[in-house]
């Protein structure tokens, strides 16, 4: 195989991998693919990370990497704490750490930050994570919301991201939000769901958030009864229309002849 | 290959997207080509529709048990499509002529079970034989899908094995695929609900017949019965896990319910308060 074929297969399998998998997927990528390909690996890993807005343990605190959060070739930056770091990629630890020099924006990403911790203690179950960054050169904010519930004894892991920019001129907030659910005892079942935000008025960030957040998840909560009620039910019947199980042996032909008077044939 | 290949193989396929499993076979074998062929015979992936010529273009489905070369045999009438040059043909496995007959048997009774669960859709069953002639192997298969991009495919492997004194040790390893899709484009929303459970069962039946054909009858309705039952407790099962389980895991990162209930709570605990404090 090829380097660049290489290269794009590590990436379509990490790119593929439930949030909470990666440490079990880079373990099988190397029985799979030998010690040799480990610094590819890594660097797949790291974009992985950016892109899916990972939570890092930074000296005991939990921020998120993202493509805003990117100084320079390998250091990351988090308004909220000051700090910028180098990151670990794999353990998902922060090193390195160094206090932010630049910290022009950093009282209001506090503020929001402290709200968006009150909101989502009321809404959020799982282990929440919280980033609010300044977007260089613009009135604009980066908003991001982790939460998971990782439970691989029981064989299933659950991740919720919604990601917004707020543009402080204007008061409008637009993003996407990303729902993912692995379970996979005696099997490998997933739930994949996504919105896109489009604008919307935001004169109170966090009551936005909460309300666009609120309609999404019961949206979801209505397509499980839907998909339920409706195409499931459409692909195979509990039982046949008889109400009994079906009369195997000699017989079974009876079936037919039975319908195809029915029909009047 | 290793063993340790092979499970690191195994284990990345259950972590990557179901829906995309022949992808990622495919570059798990390209990463490790030697395990191709163990890979392709136990992972199982949607079947695929063929007509058969044949028999009037009656549809038939394919999968790893019914393929040779780039072709697929028939249930119908028992031929390669597209078809094999006489010469590849004569190396082509087939079933014995007696385990044909059972399997024409085993197509006619499942197609008339196909009709009565599914009301539609394709089944296929093929048969190979084994060692000992009183066993024999196959799989029975069965693909539904809807109008919208919604499927079911479920694959039954199956063994069956002569104990003595007319005892018959059937197993059976069924996986059921299935792909749930909701997509909303008012909301800008779109859900996917995709994957694979399998489950094993195994039983014993008595099989008393004096001829061939009772013999026949015998095994398609032992089958037939544990295909049936089988196939009834996963649906079920994946009706807990597709509607239950992983909805509740999604409520156990994003829950506002939750919420109202706590506030609930707290205004329920201030009234009893007040209450103990007149």
């Amino acid at each position: 195989m090829s380097e660049s074929n290489f290269d794009s297969v590590i990436s379509e399998i990490i790119f593929d991998t439930p949030a909470g998998e990666i440490q079990e997927v880079y373990n099988s990528l190397i029985t799979l693919a030998g010690e040799n390909a480990k610094d590819t690996i890594l660097d797949v890993i790291e974009q992985y990370n950016v892109k899916n807005n990972i939570p890092i343990d930074v000296d005991g605190n939990l921020v998120i990497l993202s493509e805003n959060t990117k100084s320079g070739a390998s250091r990351y930056t988090d308004a909220v704490r000051g700090v910028s770091f180098t990151v670990d990629h794999l353990s998902k630890k922060g090193l390195d750490v160094e206090p932010l020099q630049d910290a022009a924006s950093q009282e209001e990403c506090k503020k929001l930050h402290e709200q968006l911790t009150e909101y989502t203690a009321k809404n959020y179950p799982g282990d929440v994570t919280i980033a609010v960054n300044p977007i260089a050169d613009s009135q604009k904010l980066e908003i991001i919301i982790i939460s998971t519930k990782y439970n691989p004894a029981n064989f299933w892991n659950g991740d919720w991201r919604s990601k917004y920019t707020y543009d402080a001129s204007s008061n409008q907030i637009s993003g996407s939000i990303d729902v993912h659910v692995h379970y996979y005892e005696d099997g490998n079942v997933s739930f994949k769901s996504n919105k896109t935000v489009e604008s919307t008025p935001a004169t109170d960030v966090v009551d936005a958030i909460s309300q666009i957040e609120g309609e999404f998840e019961k949206s979801l909560d209505i397509s499980f009864t839907e998909l339920n009620e409706k195409q499931f039910k459409a692909l195979r019947r509990r039982l046949p229309i008889t109400r009994s199980k079906v009369n195997w042996g000699k017989a079974i032909g009876n079936y037919r002849l039975g319908k195809d008077a029915a029909e009047g044939l | 290959m290793s063993d340790a290949k092979y499970d690191a193989a195994l284990d990345l396929l259950r972590r990557l997207d179901p829906s995309k499993t022949k992808a990622n076979l495919q570059n798990v074998i390209s990463l490790e080509p030697d395990l191709a062929e163990n890979l392709l015979s136990s992972i199982d992936l949607p079947l695929t529709v063929m007509a058969d010529p044949k028999a009037a273009n009656r549809e038939f489905l394919c999968c790893d048990y019914n393929r040779d070369m780039d072709s697929y045999r028939s249930p119908w009438s028992n031929d390669y499509f597209p078809q094999l040059p006489a010469a590849d043909l004569e190396e082509s496995p087939f079933p014995s002529a007696p385990l044909r007959e059972l399997e024409t048997l085993c197509n006619d009774s499942f197609d008339v079970y196909r009709d009565l669960y599914y009301e539609g859709g394709v089944s296929s069953v093929y048969l190979w034989d084994l060692d000992a002639d009183t066993d024999f192997a196959g799989v029975a298969l069965f693909k539904k899908s809807n109008v919208s991009s919604s499927s079911w495919d479920s694959i039954h492997v199956v063994e069956v094995t002569a104990q003595g004194n007319g005892d018959f040790n059937y197993k059976v390893t069924s996986t059921v695929i299935l792909q749930l899709d909701a997509a909303d484009a008012a909301a800008a929303a779109a859900m996917k609900l995709s994957g694979n459970l399998t489950r094993q069962t195994e039983r014993d039946f008595r099989v008393d017949a004096n001829s061939a054909e009772q013999t026949r009858i015998a095994h398609i309705t032992n089958l037939g019965t544990l295909i049936e039952d089988t196939e009834s407790q996963m649906r079920d099962m994946l009706e807990t896990v597709y509607f239950e389980k992983t909805r509740d895991i999604f409520h156990q990162t994003k829950n506002s319910l939750a919420a109202k209930n706590e506030s609930n709570k707290t205004a329920q605990e201030e009234v009893i308060k007040g209450l103990q404090n007149l």
